[in-house]
């Protein structure tokens, strides 16, 4: 650096305002994202599910907004794989504080939520046929039949895609919430240790209120009886796949 | 009482290069013993516990009282002082002492490394206050006692490295400062003279390897034999670089 100089160097502007932006996309948009997410998720208990979603659909510009969210997540994924993996050396064994626990939980849950997110956007979104199935989410039946609240109790009514679920949403509830804790003391809102402590509490309370709406979610779909009619629109969808196209 | 031996398991190196091997030492109990106590024994009696001669072990100190951070070491699996490390409570933990060097500096000889990257970090960030000139400048500004207080928390930092041994964002590897140096930021940039070159300190804290690389572990506070809040430091000087970075952003260069 040099003496006498009142603004930082080149090197230091970029790599501050990155660890910052990656700090921050966290947050926004991502972090809201999934509290909206997990809200409406929680709707499949309450039976506003479709209503839910129909809105959601009804968004002006909703692929700008998917393209922002696309965008923000894939920066704040490759950039916190950059830094996990660039010359750190997590000793959580060594040194076994609770804080050391989760500093090395942040970065498993958010590589676990990262390939979680991805599975479940090409599978439910961009409808990428995986596992031998092919669940055509938010598509309506041949008569025009709504069936996202169907099609979502059958994928999630299958041990195997209920602990798919509960792993990567837990683990992402636990990454953002963690995050918020961290993300305050990096820019500097909580510096005492009472302050981080009372902030953590509040963190560890949207957390668990998160993990109770994709609980719920679960419960709401286990207990969803599909209808005949439901199902006899569903196997048409399937036999017409191309019907799925282009939504 | 029967003559009674303490088992001392020494992870050695002959220079920086070398591999790292064991010896074991068997040396004669004294009651308040402490770990250089038992170093000072073998340097003068270099046998192993088997009877073989050897070179004698090298370490570092200086003090001998907790004031220096020389002699830091990782004594039975955690890193503290050689000096305040008593013999009497390591026995109460581990029927033996195992000593190793510090993991996150290059090794000099067996126990003593080199720690002058916390130095030269410490000349980045500018570790000082500048009050050299061609006149007295008179006398400083007065300071409230509860800025003190916090102020002599911070100062009684000795650069051991305790809090960089356990921090898994500082390794060989990269070249992130620390919480040694983060908290002397905020040291100096609160003292109102230091202030005056504060807008340095954070432009160096903003450099790669500066604040932003602390990944929020928080194993530094609690390994501190001088109890520094150094959680605290890092949260203020996050806070510091926050506004001085958004500054710089509306009306910097």
């Amino acid at each position: 650096m040099t003496q006498s100089s009142s603004s930082p160097s080149s090197a230091a502007r970029f790599h501050f305002l990155l660890r910052r932006l990656h700090s921050l996309s966290g947050l926004v948009p991502v972090g809201v994202f999934l509290c909206f997410h997990l809200f409406t998720n929680f709707q499949m208990l309450t039976g506003d599910f479709q209503h839910e979603v129909d809105f959601i659909h009804a968004m002006p510009a909703l692929f700008y907004v998917e393209l922002a969210l696309w965008l923000s997540i894939g920066f704040h994924a490759a950039l916190g794989c950059y830094y996990t993996f660039s010359g750190v050396k997590p000793n959580a064994a060594a040194y076994n504080y609770e804080s050391n626990y989760r500093y090395v939980l942040q970065r498993v849950t958010g590589i676990i939520a990262l390939v979680f997110i991805f599975i479940h956007v090409a599978h439910f979104r961009w409808r990428i046929e995986m596992f031998g199935v092919l669940m055509p989410f938010y598509a309506k039946g041949p008569g025009g039949e709504d069936l996202a609240t169907a099609t979502t109790a059958m994928s999630l009514q299958h041990i195997g895609a209920t602990i798919f679920y509960l792993v990567g949403a837990l683990s992402a509830v636990f990454h953002f919430a963690n995050g918020l804790w961290t993300m305050a003391i990096t820019w500097g809102v909580t510096i005492t240790v009472g302050a981080q402590r009372r902030w953590g509490k509040m963190c560890l309370g949207l957390g668990v209120v998160l993990a109770l709406f994709t609980i719920g979610a679960l419960i709401g779909a286990w207990r969803y009886e599909i209808t005949d009619t439901e199902r006899a629109a569903f196997e048409a969808l399937q036999q017409g796949a191309e019907t799925m196209k282009g939504h | 009482m029967p003559d009674r031996t303490i088992q001392l398991k020494i992870k050695r190196q002959d220079d920086q290069s070398a591999s790292p091997y064991w010896q074991t030492f068997s040396i004669p109990y004294r009651p308040n013993m402490n770990v250089i106590s038992c170093l000072q024994y073998i340097a003068a009696h270099p046998t192993t516990a088997d009877g073989t001669e050897t070179t004698p072990v090298v370490w570092d100190c200086s003090c001998l009282e907790e004031v220096c951070g020389a002699c830091t070491m990782v004594i039975n699996g955690e890193v503290r002082q050689s000096c305040s490390a008593l013999v009497d409570r390591l026995l109460e933990e581990d029927d033996s002492i195992k000593l190793e060097p510090m993991t996150k500096f290059p090794v000099v000889r067996d126990l003593f490394v080199d720690r002058s990257r916390l130095f030269e970090d410490l000349k980045k960030t500018q570790g000082w206050v500048p009050i050299d000139g061609l006149y007295s400048l008179g006398p400083g500004p007065w300071e409230s006692p509860a800025k003190q207080d916090t102020r002599y928390d911070l100062s009684r930092c000795m650069s051991c490295g305790c809090c960089l041994e356990v921090c898994p964002q500082y390794t060989r590897n990269n070249n992130f400062v620390g919480a040694a140096v983060i908290s002397q930021v905020r040291y100096f940039n609160t003292h109102p003279i230091g202030a005056n070159n504060a807008a340095e300190r954070l432009n160096a804290m903003m450099e790669p390897g500066g604040i932003s690389d602390c990944g929020n572990a928080q194993n530094c506070v609690k390994v501190c034999p001088k109890d520094i809040p150094l959680t605290e430091s890092i949260a203020d000087v996050g806070r510091m670089t926050t506004i001085h970075s958004i500054k710089q952003f509306f009306r910097g260069e």
